[in-house]
């Protein structure tokens, strides 16, 4: 199997969804030339009308996007970066979310948001590097994708595109150049099923986007002293709660690590979903590790304090098996 | 313009209808008998029908939070309205809505905005939609002149500029933002005069006189089919009401309404014109006018009969369950 990088598995998803189905379009900030690059090289083949580079107008990008979903068409919309999403909230939040549910789904929203979050020394600071996730998880209505792989990323960018609800789609800067195997041709990963990365039986370790990576880097590291099973939810909306629970059980322990500020985050809602279920197969206390509750430093001393580390986690895990 | 007789009379009846019908529902929230709050566009109705009149049935409107007057000028049931008004299943959302985010698919009216300009980039999609599909539909973004002063309407009429966009921002300019006077939001002296800024036509016209919105739309709706994209239509009127129910509107300087009312209500407006031009008889006006009132008394036995919604579909349709392909 070819190995191929994170852009590319997304370019070839977008590839292969605008062949099939015309009403598929993308649509973003100089999308066509500059950027990280996914959508490059898309308009030779299908044209500006469906490869639409836009004004600096987030508002107007994902609005208009979410009004072409309303009469039929199917956007792809890139937000340059998580943080320039803000501008458009209005739309996702009061608009798009809302629009089957006002309507007793007469109306849908087939859309889907892909939008770089995170940091490890990108140098992009306050406004260019935050984890956003977690705060959408609040937000009835939309579904939330976050892939760690090539792999995953192909399949769920297909699977998202098909879908008829507004999806936003959180990949990570540096998963961009990130090489993983990707089969050659047509296959989707349904929404709503997590994926086990590493099988153990000590500790289950929830993690998400860039910091599955770390996780299983680490599970290697410790193999000799803890056998560590990595949970990679995939998809946060729907979230895949048996995968995280059966575990759980089966290993007593659970870390859930996630850039995103620890406050209200998306680790304290996995912990709970878990201990609703597994309270009484626990050995230890559940951990949580994500973003110091600061702004992302530019510095990058102070940002390695801000953000999760391999050292961080590894050190959090061996605290949980000190005795 | 080339409308006929039976058209103007029609038109009339629509304004008639938007008049009792709101009448009506301002009465049933001050006697206690709703939840919720409305907001009614007394004064506003000649847009409502001038603009919707100008349209095919084919083309495509979003409308926002005074908004019933739009549904009904379309073609909505007054007893769909009425019954989504009470909550009701039977209502245009069923009972999911209420008054302001109205929904009727089936007359290209996709949906009300409750948040101020908040479905003007919407709309914008929707006429971007029609430029790939090349399918010739227009596309109506109404709004009001507090909606002119957000972020949405700068960067869709920008966007539908640049891309030549088969679109036309309708705004309603009622006097007043909630509470605020249009002098103390914003200093522009005709609202049209932004359209300058985005190198598009803009237009400003008498809000109270059905004709003159009606050709304004038609003549922008025949711009659009030639291939030259956005009109910006100011329609000036008056607020013949507070914000919203429960409001008497005591911010504004007195007599003011009352004058308004004197000289420019919509309806008493065009009424008297149909009676110049020997279009409409006393005897005809008199009978439209009770034919609507049943219609209005009927609308409201509905709503009141009908059923509530049941309370285990409340999370039905947060999701859409089918995928596509």
């Amino acid at each position: 199997m070819a190995k191929i990088m994170y852009i590319e598995a997304l370019k070839s998803a977008l590839r292969e969804e605008m062949r099939k189905d015309k009403n598929v379009f993308v649509i973003g900030e100089d999308i066509t030339r500059y950027g990280f690059g996914i959508n490059r090289g898309l308009v030779d083949e299908f044209g500006p009308d469906r490869v639409r580079n836009t004004p600096i107008s987030e508002a107007a990008i994902i609005g208009s996007a979410v009004g072409a979903a309303l009469r039929g068409m199917r956007p792809v919309v890139e937000i340059m970066f998580v943080d320039f999403i803000m501008i458009g909230l209005d739309q996702i939040v009061n608009q798009a979310a809302k629009m089957s549910y006002l309507s007793n789904g007469e109306l849908s929203v087939p859309m889907v948001i892909r939008t770089p979050e995170g940091t490890e020394w990108f140098g992009g600071g306050a406004q260019h590097s935050q984890t956003l996730h977690s705060m959408f998880m609040n937000i009835p209505g939309l579904k939330l994708v976050i892939p760690s792989d090539p792999y995953d990323a192909k399949g769920l960018l297909k699977s998202s595109i098909r879908d008829n609800n507004p999806v936003i789609f959180f990949e990570h800067k540096q998963l961009y150049t990130q090489k993983g195997e990707v089969p050659e041709g047509e296959y989707t990963i349904p929404l709503g099923k997590a994926a086990v990365k590493k099988e153990g039986k000590d500790l289950t370790l929830v993690a998400t986007s860039w910091m599955v990576k770390h996780s299983l880097e680490i599970a290697e590291d410790l193999k000799n002293k803890i056998s560590i099973e990595v949970i990679d939810p995939r998809t946060l909306v729907p979230l895949d709660k048996d995968t995280i629970i059966n575990s759980v059980k089966k290993t007593g322990r659970l870390l859930v690590v996630d850039e995103s500020p620890i406050s209200g985050g998306l680790q304290g809602e996995i912990i709970t979903v878990a201990m609703q279920e597994a309270f009484w197969n626990m050995e230890f206390p559940p951990k949580r590790i994500g973003s110091l509750n600061t702004p992302i430093p530019f510095s990058s001393v102070l940002e390695k304090k801000v953000i999760p580390t391999k050292e961080k986690i590894k050190e959090e895990i061996l605290t949980m098996f000190s005795d | 313009m080339g409308i006929s007789r039976e058209q103007k009379i029609n038109m009339y009846r629509s304004m008639i209808r938007i008049r009792k019908f709101e009448d009506k529902l301002e009465q049933i929230y001050r006697d206690g008998k709703l939840n919720g709050h409305s907001h009614t566009c007394h004064g506003e109705e000649a847009i409502a029908v001038g603009a919707i009149e100008a349209l095919s049935e084919k083309d495509i409107i979003f409308s926002n939070h005074r908004g019933h007057g739009h549904y009904l000028a379309r073609g909505t049931s007054p007893k769909n309205i009425m019954a989504e008004c009470y909550g009701k299943v039977t209502g245009t959302n069923q009972g999911r809505s209420g008054s302001m985010y109205l929904v009727d698919t089936k007359r290209g009216m996709l949906v009300a905005s409750g948040i101020v300009g908040g479905n003007i980039c919407l709309a914008v999609g929707s006429a971007l939609a029609s430029q790939i599909k090349k399918d010739n539909i227009v596309t109506l973004s109404i709004f009001g002149d507090g909606a002119t002063n957000i972020g949405f309407f700068h960067e869709a009429l920008n966007m539908a500029s640049v891309w030549n966009l088969p679109i036309i921002f309708l705004c309603e300019n009622n006097q007043y933002a909630e509470a605020t006077h249009r002098e103390q939001h914003q200093k522009v002296e005709k609202i049209s005069d932004r359209a300058i800024a985005y190198s598009i036509p803009g237009k400003t016209v008498d809000g109270t006189d059905v004709l003159k919105v009606y050709e304004a739309v038609k003549k922008a709706v025949e711009s659009i089919h030639r291939g030259e994209g956005p009109t910006l239509i100011e329609c000036v009127a008056y607020r013949l009401s507070g914000h919203s129910s429960g409001d008497l509107g005591a911010y504004r300087p007195k007599g003011e309404e009352e004058e308004w009312r004197k000289m420019y209500d919509p309806v008493k407006k065009y009424k008297t014109r149909l009676f110049k031009e020997n279009i409409l008889s006393f005897e005809e006006a008199e009978k439209i006018e009770q034919e609507v009132q049943k219609e209005i008394e009927e609308a409201i036995k509905f709503a009141v009969e009908s059923e509530e919604p049941l309370a285990n579909t409340v999370d039905k349709f947060v999701y859409q369950e089918e995928v596509n392909g």
